[in-house]
């Protein structure tokens, strides 16, 4: 891998770990969400500086072009991104699914009340 | 002495609740009622005040999985012991409900479903209703005729399991593998079918296949999941 390359990678990781801390710092992003872009940034900054880790990897993956290796890693990070995200969406349609079914119900208990109430 | 909640679920039913409240009431005026309006965008939240009933109204359509969980919900909090569901577009009979109730009194039932297949031959079967039921029997280890109805009564256990956990989307025939799961006791009870009063079935194409595939991952991951605890939260 070139120098040209590496250097590269340093600063798309350098500046992704930025705007991720900047997300949480500005509430955008919440902590327990930030974890796994916080992870993927420092891993593609352990990897852009430590180009003997890919060389490893390739070899032990039976991969000619380390470089290869690199491009594996970041499809698998966005992978469990997105799927990671599905869970979060599902998770989400439950708790609101569980709302409005609350919120229905309460606001049949407060009409009981408010009936009784007005026949006092 | 049983306090039993009619449950209601409708999605733009308008034209047809009144009719139905009606045939419950002639036929059993000491059910009360509960309509659960499912994001309605027709006149039916116009018209349910007016029907001396109970109601509840969800804000968003989530579905017929989520009126129901709602309902039931709303019985152990006002302390029914015993649910009947009738459809709100009128396909279920009131006279049927007798039928439906008697299993879960006598205590062998969890739950009562009709079928509208219960005699051979005298409906019609298409064949996809009937692949399902083979699935479903297969499945489940019983013997199932009527996979997609939603005529059914709950004795208590299944109210407090159901009101957490009714299945979502197109539910019948998860019903039946959920019921079977947590090991709720299921009898089929035969009904005469008849067709919706008035209006449209929100089925349309793209829906069934949706509810298809729904279907098809249920039998798959349905038998494989724990069963669920009964949950005290009310």
């Amino acid at each position: 891998m070139s120098d040209h390359i590496q250097m590269e990678l340093l600063a798309a990781s350098v500046l992704l770990l930025v705007v991720v801390l900047d997300l949480v710092r500005r509430r955008k992003l919440t902590e327990e969400y930030s974890f796994l872009w916080i992870f993927s940034a420092l891993a593609l900054l352990v990897v852009s500086m430590r180009q003997d880790m890919l060389l490893t990897a390739a070899r032990w993956l039976g991969v000619a072009d380390p470089p290869a290796v690199l491009l594996v890693v970041l499809v698998a990070t966005v992978f469990t991104a997105s799927l990671s995200l599905s869970v979060i969406v599902s998770r989400q349609r439950q708790q609101i699914e569980r709302l409005i079914e609350e919120t229905a119900i309460l606001s049949a208990e407060l009409r009981d009340v408010r009936a009784a109430h007005a026949t006092k | 002495m049983r306090r039993i909640l009619c449950v209601i679920p409708a999605h733009n039913e308008g034209a047809n609740l009144a009719a139905v409240v009606d045939e419950v009431r002639s036929r059993r005026s000491d059910l009360d009622i509960l309509i659960v309006d499912d994001g309605s965008t027709d006149r039916t939240m116009a018209i349910v005040p007016l029907l001396g009933v109970r109601w509840l109204q969800l804000s968003d359509r989530l579905g017929i999985g989520s009126a129901m969980r709602a309902g039931l919900r709303y019985a152990l909090r006002q302390g029914y012991d015993t649910v009947v569901r009738v459809d709100g577009d009128g396909q279920h009979r009131a006279d049927d409900v007798d039928a439906l109730l008697t299993p879960v009194f006598a205590s062998h039932a969890d739950v009562a479903i009709g079928t509208r297949y219960h005699v051979d031959g005298a409906t019609r079967k298409p064949r996809v209703i009937s692949a399902l039921a083979s699935l479903l029997s297969a499945r489940t280890g019983r013997h199932v005729t009527d996979p997609t109805s939603g005529f059914y009564a709950l004795g208590p256990r299944a109210i407090r399991i159901l009101a957490e956990h009714h299945p979502t989307g197109y539910p019948e025939p998860e019903l039946r593998l959920f019921l079977r799961r947590n090991a709720l006791n299921v009898v089929e009870v035969g009904v005469r079918p008849r067709a919706r009063l008035m209006g449209q079935s929100s089925l349309t194409a793209a829906r069934l296949v949706a509810a298809a595939a729904r279907v098809l991952l249920a039998l798959v991951i349905v038998p494989l999941r724990r069963p669920e605890k009964e949950t005290a939260r009310v």
